[in-house]
C-alpha cells in the first residue's frame, strides 16, 4: 500500500521523464563524485556523466548502463544490490541507499532506454516564440492546478516596488499622487519614475557591491584600509546611465585593454582589484600573490558564468566537465598584472590610477594650464636672465641650502674604524614617506664601511643608513630587516683611497625606483636588492658618522649633510663643486647661485604653480586598477599549491563550452569579448536570474552561483530562457528587463499566504502568489533614515563612518578604534557605510550581509534574536524613532489618531486598521503617562544619537511618541516587502 | 494574554530553519532537550555534549612550555643543520637571516603528576593538572603566518568563507538552551593591549545561515550587542512595549499567513529573556570567594582571560554548546624571554582553574577543553640573541596543545618530535585530524557533517582528518 502512494505520482509523470530533470540530478549528487569527470578519482574505470562511456564494457566485462534492460546495467544492479559491501552509493564511503523514488526513476529511464542530454545550461537559450513572464508561470500554474493570487492593493504595490527599485519606502505625497492617479497607466509611471531616480541606480549597486567582493579594507590580519570608492561611483553612474550589461561586463574586466581606453572605462576594471589582499609580515608573496589571482578567476566564473571553478583549483571538477586545466586556463587571464603578493597596509597598491571626479579632473587641468603658464614664463624669462648673469660677479661660497636639516664639515676627517661621530636622538627622524638626501665626502681605505646612519648598530637593525658593502656604494631604509625595507646599491664600484663625492636621493615614493645615487656627480645604474618598503617607521635613532648597520669606517669622511628633500642632479652638481663661486664654478652650481641671488618672480611662481598643482594631485582619489604587466607564465598548480606548478598554461575560456571564435585574442578582452557573445550559453542566463533573484527573493535557478550539475535546475527553464534571450535581443538592456519584470502580473500579486498554499508551496517557487521577504540589512537602516527624515541623499564619494558600539575594533585589532563621523555622514545611504572586512559594520552582519571577503551572489535571510535587539536599542533606530516622533507632532495633525495615521502612512504606506489604532493609541496613552510621571526617564530615553532636538516639544510627550516610532520601526511589516 | 506566541515553541524559534517543521520536531523526539540541530545528529554516543576552546592567539611556545628538549643545551647558537630543516619553508621574517642559532628553554621544566609528564616551569598551576589533561606534542599545520593559520584551524581552511568549529556544532547539534546563544566567543588581549589582531570571520558560519555564527560577549559596553534597553526605558515598559508589537505583529501575521511572522514574534520574546538572562550571567558577584582563589584575583577583572574563563563555566552550566575563548598576544618574534613569562601569568591559574573547577561540579565529563595557539615556534632564534633576550619565528611543522575532559584520556602525552624539536617522529596530528578528534569527542563523525554550498558538500575537516582515537579513554 505504501508502496503504491510512493510510485502512483511518479508512474503518471513517467511519459515526461527528463534526463536533465529527473535523472543528472540523481547521477550527479550520488554517482559522479567517483564515476564523474575527475580521472583521478574514477574508480572500477566507470564513467556515468558522458553517454557513451558510461555505455561501454568495463575493464571486467560489465555494462554500466544497458539500455532498455535495467537488470542488465551494472548501475541498476549496484544501487539496488542486497549486500551493504557491494550496493552503490557505498557504505564504507558513508553514504547512504538511494531513495526509493530515485531508483524508481532510474529503472523507468534504462527502460526508455537510458538517453543523455547535454547538461541544460551549456546549451544556448532558446525563446519560445510569444512568451511573456505571465503566459509561462500561469502555464505552469495551470498544469499544477492552482490560481494566480489577486493583485496586491496600490498601498501595497507601490511600497513593494519602491523598495524593489530604489531600496527606499515611497513619501506619502508619493502614495497620495499615484492612489488617486486611476488612469491605465499610472502604475507604469510610478515604475519609470522609480527607474529615473538616482536611488535606483544606489540600490542596483550594492548586490553588485557584494559579487564583487567590494570594501574599504585588505581583509587579512592587520586589515589596512585602501579607497576603492570611485569604483563605487562608477557602478553608480553605470546603473544610472543604463549601461548596457554587455558593455558593463567588457569594461570592468578588460576596460584598460580597450581600443583609446577612457578613464571612466580604466577605472571599471578595478573591479577585480577589490578582492581581499594580504599585509601581513613573513608571508610568503607568491603564496597570496596566487590567491589573488585565484580569487579572480573564481569570481569571474561565479558572477558572469555562474559555474563554481573553484572546485577545480586543485584537482578536475568531480561534477562538472571543468578540468583543472580549465581553472589555470582562466587564471592565465588575470596573471599579468604586475602586483605585489606582499601589500601595502596603509592605502591603494600599485597597479593604481588617479581617478578624479569629472569636477576634481577639471580643477587639476585648470592648475596644469596654471603651471604651465608659469613654465611659459620662465622660458621667456631664459634670456634675459642669461644676459644678466653674463653681467654678475660671482664670489663667495655657495651650496643649496633648502631643505638642510644637519651638516657637519668635520674638520678632523679621519676615521680609524673606532671614531663614530654621533648627534643626538632625534636631530633627523624620517618616516618611510620622507624625501631626503644624504650627501657626503669621502676617502675609503676599505671596500666595507659605514658613512652616514640613522639606524640601529647591528648587521640587520632597522633605520636609514649610507654604507659602503664590498666596493659598491649602499643605501638602506629598512623598517625590518628580513621582510619590509629598501636597500640598493651602485653597479660600479667606487674607488678606494681618493675622495669621492657620495649623494643619495629618495623621493618618498616607497620604491626602489625613486632612489638615486651619484658619485662625483654623476647618477649612477643601481641594482634593487631589495625593495619592500611598506610600513611606517618612526625610529628615533641618533644620526652617526662613521657608524650603522654594525659597521664602522676607516679612512676619510667630510663634509656630511642630510637634506628633508630628494635633492635634483643640478643641485647634486652644485654639491660636488666645492670651489668658491668663480667664472669657472660648475655651469649649474653659477646658475643655481645666481638664481638664487635674482629671486626672479617667474621662477617664485612656477614653485608655487607646481606645488598647489602638485599638492592638488596628491589629494585626488586613486583606484587600483587592472594592467597588463610583462607575461607572468601560469601552470596547472599541483594539488592548487603555489609552490607545485606543473605543466604550463596559456589563458583559455573552459573547455566544455564553445571557444570563441578564430582571432580572439588570449587575453582579459578575448574573455570579455567572449563572455558577452552568443558562444557563451551561461551569461545572460545567469544574469537574468540574479535580477529575478533581486525582486523575487529567489532566483528560476535558486542556486544563482551554480549552473552546473549540482546547481538546481531552473523551476520554469522556458521562462529563464525566454527572459535570457528577449534580455540579449534588446541590448542588455537592464533598466527594460527590470521593468519587464515589475510590469508582470505575477509580480503584481497579493503576497498574503493561505494554509493551504503554504503547504503546498512553501517556498513559492511557483508564484501562485507574490513573495514575502524580510528586506535587505541596507534596506531596513535606510528605510528607518527615510521615515525619520534624517536620510542625507548624495550620490556617491567616499565611505562614511555611522555609528556603531564604541571598541568593536580594538578588541579585536587593537589601535586606535572606530573614528566615528558626525554630521551628514552618519544618515548616508548604508551604501556608503565603511567596509571593515575582518569586522564588518554589525548591524549589516546582524541582518545577514555577506562579509565582503569573498564574492557572494546568494541572498540569505534569517530571523534572530540579535536582530530584535538591534532594532530596538541600536542608536541608529532610536534616533530614527525620535525624529519620527517630531515628525508625527510636527507633521501628523494635532490628536493622537492624526498623527499615528500619519506615521502608518509613513512607515508602512497604509492606514492603520481600527484594531491597529486602539493598540497604539492605549500604548500612547501608557507611555504618556508614565514620562509624565518620570520625566528624568523622558530626558535620558531622548538622548539618543548626535540629531538636534527641538526646545519646544514637551519631553514626556516627545519621548512616548519616540516609544510608539519605535515600536513601529520594530513591526514585521516594516522591514518587510510584501 | 492568551496570544499562541506569548510562549514560543521551540518549533517557532527555528521555525524556518532548512530543514522544515518536521524535523525539527523530530529531532525534539530524539533529544528532548535540543533546541535545532540535524536529525541523527550526534551519530553516535557523544563523550562531550560542549566544547570550550581556550585559544591562545600568536602561537605559543612549545620549546618553553611543553615539548621538553634537555638535549639543546648542547647545540646552542649552532645552525640549525639543514638536514633538520630539510627544506621547510620559513617565513619571510627570518628566511633572509644570515643563521639560524638555536635556542634552548631559558625555562626550566619538571615532571609532573602519575603520568610524569614534562611541564614547563612557567606553567606551575597547569602542572597540577598533569594527571587530567592529556598534552599532544605533535600538532602540525600548513600555514605560517597568523591570518591563514587561525582561519585554517577555525574553520577547516586556510582562505576565508567556511564556517567556523561552533557554527558547526550550532547547525548539526543544535542548542541546549533557549536563553543565550549557542555558541559564545570570548576575547581577552594579552597584556591589557593586543597582539596579534582577531577576525570575526574565526566565530562566523560561512555558507551557512549566520544565525549560526558565533556571539561575541563583550567587557565593555553591552555584554551582548544591542542587550541593554536605552536609558529612561525600565524592564516593565519594556515589556508594555513587547506586548503591544507582538499584538500589532499577530494582527499581521491574521492578515497575511506568514509563518515567518510567527518566528520574529518568538525572536523578540527571547530577546527579551536574554535581556535578563546575559547580565545574570555575567555578573560574577555573587561567585564565593573560594571562586577567585581558584581563578586568581584576575577573575574579578572584565574582560581578562581569567574572567573569561570563569565566564565559560557560568555558560558551561547554563548548556550553551560551544565557548570560545581567544586570548592575544603570544606572538613572540622577539621579547620572549619577557613575554612569555606575562602571558603565561595571565592564563595558567584560570585554565588550570576551569578543568578543575569543571571536575568538582562533575562537567568535566562532558565538556571537552581544548588549549593551544595555530603554530608553535622555531627552535632557532628569530632577530637578536643575546644574554637576555631572544625570539622565536612561526613554526608550522610542530606544536603543543592539551585538551580535557570530553572522554580524553587524562595524563596522556601524545606524539614526539625529534631532538631539536623540530620535526615530528610520533603520531603526527594534523589540524584536520585535531578537528576530528574534536568533532568525534561531540558524537559527530566528521565526514557526515556536510552543508552543501556552491555544488559542493563541504564539510569542517575538508576530504581530510581522521580521528586520534589514541587520545580517548
Amino acid at each position: 500500500m505504501k508502496f503504491l502512494l510512493v510510485f502512483a505520482p511518479l508512474l503518471a509523470a513517467a511519459a515526461d521523464l527528463s534526463f536533465n530533470r529527473d535523472i543528472r540530478p540523481i547521477l550527479a549528487d550520488q554517482c559522479f563524485q567517483c564515476h564523474g569527470p575527475d580521472p583521478n578519482n574514477r574508480k572500477a574505470g566507470l564513467r556515468l556523466d558522458i553517454e557513451k562511456d558510461a555505455k561501454f564494457a568495463l575493464r571486467n566485462g560489465h555494462l554500466g548502463l544497458v539500455p532498455g534492460d535495467p537488470a542488465g546495467s551494472g548501475v541498476f544492479q549496484r544501487v539496488t544490490h542486497a549486500s551493504k559491501g557491494l550496493r552503490m552509493p557505498p557504505a564504507y564511503a558513508g553514504r547512504e541507499a538511494l531513495p526509493v523514488k530515485d531508483i524508481a526513476k532510474l529503472k523507468l529511464w534504462i527502460e526508455q532506454g537510458a538517453k543523455y542530454e547535454p547538461h541544460w545550461a551549456f546549451i544556448p537559450p532558446v525563446a519560445k516564440p510569444g512568451g511573456s513572464i505571465d503566459g509561462f508561470v500561469r502555464a505552469k500554474l495551470e498544469q499544477e492546478g492552482l490560481e494566480p493570487a489577486a493583485a496586491a492593493s496600490k498601498n501595497e504595490l507601490l511600497r513593494r516596488v519602491s523598495f524593489d527599485l530604489t531600496g527606499l519606502p515611497p513619501s506619502v505625497a508619493e502614495l497620495e499622487a499615484f492612489l488617486k492617479d486611476n488612469s491605465p497607466a499610472a502604475y507604469s509611471k510610478q515604475v519609470d519614475r522609480l527607474l529615473a531616480s538616482p536611488r535606483y541606480a544606489e540600490r542596483m549597486a550594492w548586490r553588485w557591491l557584494e559579487a564583487a567582493r567590494f570594501a574599504d579594507t585588505n581583509g587579512y590580519q592587520s586589515d589596512g584600509v585602501r579607497d576603492m570608492y570611485r569604483w563605487r561611483d562608477w557602478v553608480i553612474d553605470a546603473f544610472a546611465s543604463n549601461k548596457p550589461f554587455d558593455k558593463f561586463t567588457v569594461e570592468q574586466l578588460a576596460g584598460d585593454l580597450l581600443p583609446n581606453a577612457t578613464l571612466e572605462q580604466k577605472m571599471a576594471t578595478a573591479f577585480h582589484r577589490n578582492h581581499r589582499t594580504n599585509a601581513e609580515g613573513g608571508i610568503v608573496a607568491e603564496e597570496f600573490r596566487t590567491e589573488y589571482v585565484a580569487d579572480r578567476a573564481e569570481t569571474t566564473a561565479t558572477v558572469f558564468l555562474g559555474l563554481t571553478m573553484g572546485c577545480a583549483r586543485c584537482h578536475d571538477h568531480k561534477y562538472d566537465p571543468i578540468t583543472q586545466r580549465d581553472f589555470y586556463s582562466m587564471f592565465a587571464y588575470f596573471n599579468n598584472l604586475p602586483e605585489k603578493g606582499l601589500v601595502y597596509n596603509w592605502g591603494n597598491d600599485e597597479p593604481l590610477m588617479k581617478a578624479p571626479t569629472p569636477a576634481q579632473a577639471k580643477q587639476l587641468a585648470a592648475l596644469d594650464a596654471k603651471l604651465a603658464l608659469a613654465q611659459k614664463a620662465i622660458d621667456l624669462a631664459q634670456p634675459r636672465w642669461a644676459r644678466e648673469q653674463a653681467q654678475w660677479k660671482p664670489a663667495g661660497d655657495w651650496m643649496p641650502t633648502e631643505g638642510l636639516a644637519y651638516s657637519n664639515k668635520l674638520a678632523d676627517s679621519t676615521f680609524d674604524g673606532n671614531r663614530v661621530v654621533q648627534e643626538k636622538g632625534g636631530t633627523v627622524v624620517y618616516d618611510y614617506l620622507s624625501p631626503f638626501t644624504f650627501s657626503a665626502w669621502v676617502k675609503p681605505a676599505e671596500k666595507t664601511g659605514a658613512i652616514l646612519s640613522i639606524a640601529e648598530d647591528y648587521s640587520e637593525g632597522n633605520g636609514h643608513g649610507l654604507y659602503l658593502v664590498d666596493g659598491k656604494v649602499r643605501l638602506y631604509v629598512v623598517f625590518r630587516w628580513t621582510d619590509i625595507g629598501m636597500r640598493v646599491e651602485t653597479e660600479e664600484p667606487f674607488k678606494l683611497g681618493e675622495w669621492q663625492h657620495i649623494v643619495a636621493t629618495y623621493d618618498g615614493s616607497r620604491y626602489a625606483k625613486g632612489v638615486r645615487i651619484y658619485v662625483d656627480g654623476r647618477e649612477q645604474r643601481l641594482k634593487v636588492l631589495f625593495d619592500e618598503l611598506n610600513w611606517p617607521m618612526n625610529f628615533k635613532h641618533p644620526l652617526k658618522i662613521g657608524a650603522g648597520h654594525g659597521m664602522n669606517f676607516r679612512g676619510g669622511i667630510e663634509d656630511v649633510r642630510v637634506y628633508t628633500k630628494a635633492l635634483s642632479l643640478e643641485e647634486v652638481i652644485a654639491l660636488n663643486d666645492r670651489s668658491t663661486l668663480s667664472i669657472s664654478s660648475r655651469p649649474e652650481k653659477l646658475r643655481l647661485a645666481f638664481l638664487d641671488s635674482l629671486k626672479p618672480a617667474e621662477l617664485a611662481a612656477e614653485v608655487a604653480a607646481r606645488k598647489e598643482r602638485d599638492d592638488y594631485l596628491a589629494t585626488l582619489p586613486t583606484l587600483m586598477v587592472m594592467r597588463e604587466g610583462p607575461k607572468h607564465q601560469a601552470y596547472v598548480l599541483k594539488r592548487g599549491a603555489y609552490d607545485a606548478p606543473g605543466d604550463p598554461v596559456d589563458p583559455a575560456t573552459p573547455s566544455a563550452l564553445a571557444p570563441p571564435p578564430p582571432g580572439t585574442p588570449a587575453n582579459r578582452l578575448g574573455l570579455a569579448q567572449w563572455l558577452v557573445s552568443k558562444q557563451n550559453p551561461l551569461l545572460a542566463r545567469v544574469t537574468v536570474n540574479r535580477f529575478w533573484q533581486m525582486i523575487f527573493g529567489i532566483g528560476l535557478v535558486k542556486t544563482v552561483d551554480d549552473f552546473g550539475s549540482q546547481g538546481e535546475a531552473p523551476i520554469q527553464q522556458e521562462l529563464l530562457d525566454w527572459l535570457a534571450v528577449d534580455f540579449v535581443d534588446h541590448g542588455w538592456d537592464v533598466k527594460r528587463l527590470i521593468k519587464q519584470i515589475v510590469m508582470s502580473d505575477t509580480y503584481r500579486q497579493s503576497s498574503r499566504l493561505t494554509p493551504a498554499l503554504l503547504a503546498r508551496d512553501p517556498d513559492n517557487r511557483l508564484l501562485a502568489r507574490a513573495p514575502r521577504y524580510r528586506l535587505a540589512p541596507e534596506m531596513i537602516r535606510d528605510n528607518a533614515l527615510a521615515v525619520s527624515g534624517l536620510l542625507v541623499e548624495k550620490t556617491g564619494g567616499p565611505s562614511v563612518k555611522p555609528y556603531q558600539p564604541a571598541g568593536l575594533w580594538q578588541e579585536l585589532a587593537g589601535g586606535g578604534g572606530y573614528p566615528q563621523d558626525h554630521g551628514d555622514a552618519l544618515y548616508r545611504r548604508s551604501l556608503y557605510t565603511f567596509w571593515k572586512r575582518t569586522i564588518a559594520p554589525p548591524s549589516m552582519v546582524n541582518f545577514d550581509s555577506p562579509s565582503r571577503e569573498s564574492c557572494t551572489v546568494r541572498e540569505s535571510r534569517t530571523n534572530t534574536p540579535l536582530q530584535a535587539l538591534n532594532l530596538m536599542n541600536d542608536v541608529t533606530f532610536l534616533e530614527a524613532a525620535r525624529k519620527l516622533a517630531e515628525r508625527m507632532i510636527r507633521e501628523g495633525g494635532s490628536t493622537v489618531d492624526a498623527r499615528l495615521g500619519f506615521a502608518f502612512r509613513l512607515v508602512l504606506s497604509r492606514n492603520p486598521s481600527p484594531k491597529e489604532l486602539t493598540l497604539l493609541r492605549a500604548a500612547y496613552a501608557r507611555d504618556a503617562e508614565r514620562y509624565r510621571s518620570a520625566p528624568a526617564d523622558a530626558d535620558k530615553l531622548l538622548e539618543q544619537g548626535e540629531a538636534p532636538m527641538p526646545r519646544k516639544f514637551p519631553r514626556p510627550e516627545l519621548a512616548a511618541w519616540t516609544e510608539v516610532a519605535s515600536i513601529l520601526l520594530n513591526l514585521d511589516e516594516t522591514i518587510t516587502r510584501q | 494574554m492568551h496570544s499562541p506566541f506569548q510562549h514560543p515553541t521551540r518549533r517557532h524559534f527555528f521555525g524556518k530553519s532548512a530543514l522544515g517543521l518536521g524535523t525539527v520536531a523530530l529531532s525534539n523526539l530524539m533529544a528532548r532537550d535540543r533546541i535545532g540541530g540535524l536529525p541523527g545528529v550526534p551519530h553516535f554516543a557523544p563523550k562531550a555534549k560542549r566544547v570550550i576552546y581556550l585559544f591562545q592567539s600568536g602561537g605559543p611556545s612549545q620549546m618553553e612550555l611543553f615539548d621538553y628538549k634537555p638535549g639543546l643545551v648542547k647545540y646552542a647558537n649552532q645552525d640549525l643543520p639543514e638536514s633538520v630543516r630539510n627544506g621547510q619553508r620559513l617565513t619571510g621574517m627570518s628566511a633572509s637571516q644570515a643563521n639560524f642559532p638555536i635556542v634552548a628553554s631559558r625555562f626550566g621544566f619538571q615532571q609532573h603528576g602519575q603520568s610524569g609528564a614534562w611541564i614547563g616551569d612557567l606553567l606551575p598551576h597547569t602542572a597540577k593538572i598533569a594527571d587530567d589533561i592529556a598534552i599532544v606534542r605533535s600538532v602540525h599545520t600548513e600555514a605560517i603566518n597568523h591570518d591563514p593559520a587561525v582561519t585554517f584551524l577555525l574553520t577547516g581552511a586556510q582562505i576565508a568563507g567556511r564556517p567556523s568549529l561552533g557554527s558547526w556544532l550550532s547547525y548539526g547539534l543544535g542548542a541546549e538552551t533557549e536563553e543565550l546563544p549557542a555558541f559564545v566567543v570570548m576575547i581577552s588581549p594579552g597584556g591589557g593591549v593586543g597582539g596579534q589582531p582577531l577576525y570575526d570571520r574565526l566565530w562566523g558560519s560561512g555558507f551557512l545561515p549566520s544565525k549560526f555564527q558565533g556571539v561575541k560577549f563583550r567587557s565593555v559596553g553591552d555584554p551582548v550587542l544591542y542587550l541593554s534597553d536605552p536609558n529612561g526605558m525600565t524592564r516593565a515598559s519594556r515589556r508594555g512595549y513587547l506586548d503591544t508589537l507582538n499584538q500589532l505583529n499577530e494582527e499581521h501575521l491574521k492578515d497575511f499567513g506568514d509563518p515567518e511572522i510567527a518566528t520574529r514574534i518568538a525572536q523578540y520574546e527571547m530577546a527579551f529573556r536574554m535581556q535578563a538572562s546575559v547580565p545574570e550571567l555575567t555578573d560574577l558577584s555573587k561567585e564565593p570567594d573560594a571562586t577567585f582563589k581558584l581563578y586568581g584575583e584576575d577573575a574579578r577583572k572584565p574582560g581578562s582571560f581569567a574572567a573569561n574563563a570563569l565566564l565559560a563555566r557560568r555558560l558551561v552550566e547554563r548548556g550553551v554548546r560551544s565557548i570560545q575563548l581567544f586570548h592575544r598576544d603570544w606572538d613572540h618574534h622577539g621579547g620572549l624571554q619577557k613575554g612569555l613569562p606575562k602571558r603565561c601569568l595571565e592564563v595558567d591559574q584560570a585554565s588550570a582553574a576551569l578543568v578543575t573547577d569543571l571536575k568538582q561540579r562533575g562537567l568535566l565529563d562532558e565538556t571537552l577543553v581544548v588549549w593551544g595557539g595555530e603554530f608553535g615556534r622555531t627552535v632557532y632564534c628569530q632577530g637578536r640573541l643575546t644574554a637576555d633576550d631572544y625570539g622565536r619565528d612561526h613554526h608550522p611543522r610542530c606544536f603543543s596543545i592539551w585538551m580535557a575532559g570530553g572522554g580524553i584520556k587524562g595524563g596522556t602525552v601524545w606524539g614526539e618530535t625529534d631532538d631539536y624539536g623540530y620535526n615530528i617522529v610520533k603520531d603526527p596530528v594534523h589540524i584536520h585530524d585535531l578537528q576530528a578528534t574534536i568533532l568525534h569527542s561531540l558524537g559527530i563523525d566528521h565526514t557526515r557533517l556536510t552543508y552543501k554550498s556552491q555544488g559542493r558538500n563541504f564539510r569542517l575537516t575538508d576530504v581530510h582528518g581522521s580521528v586520534v582515537k589514541g587520545l580517548f579513554a
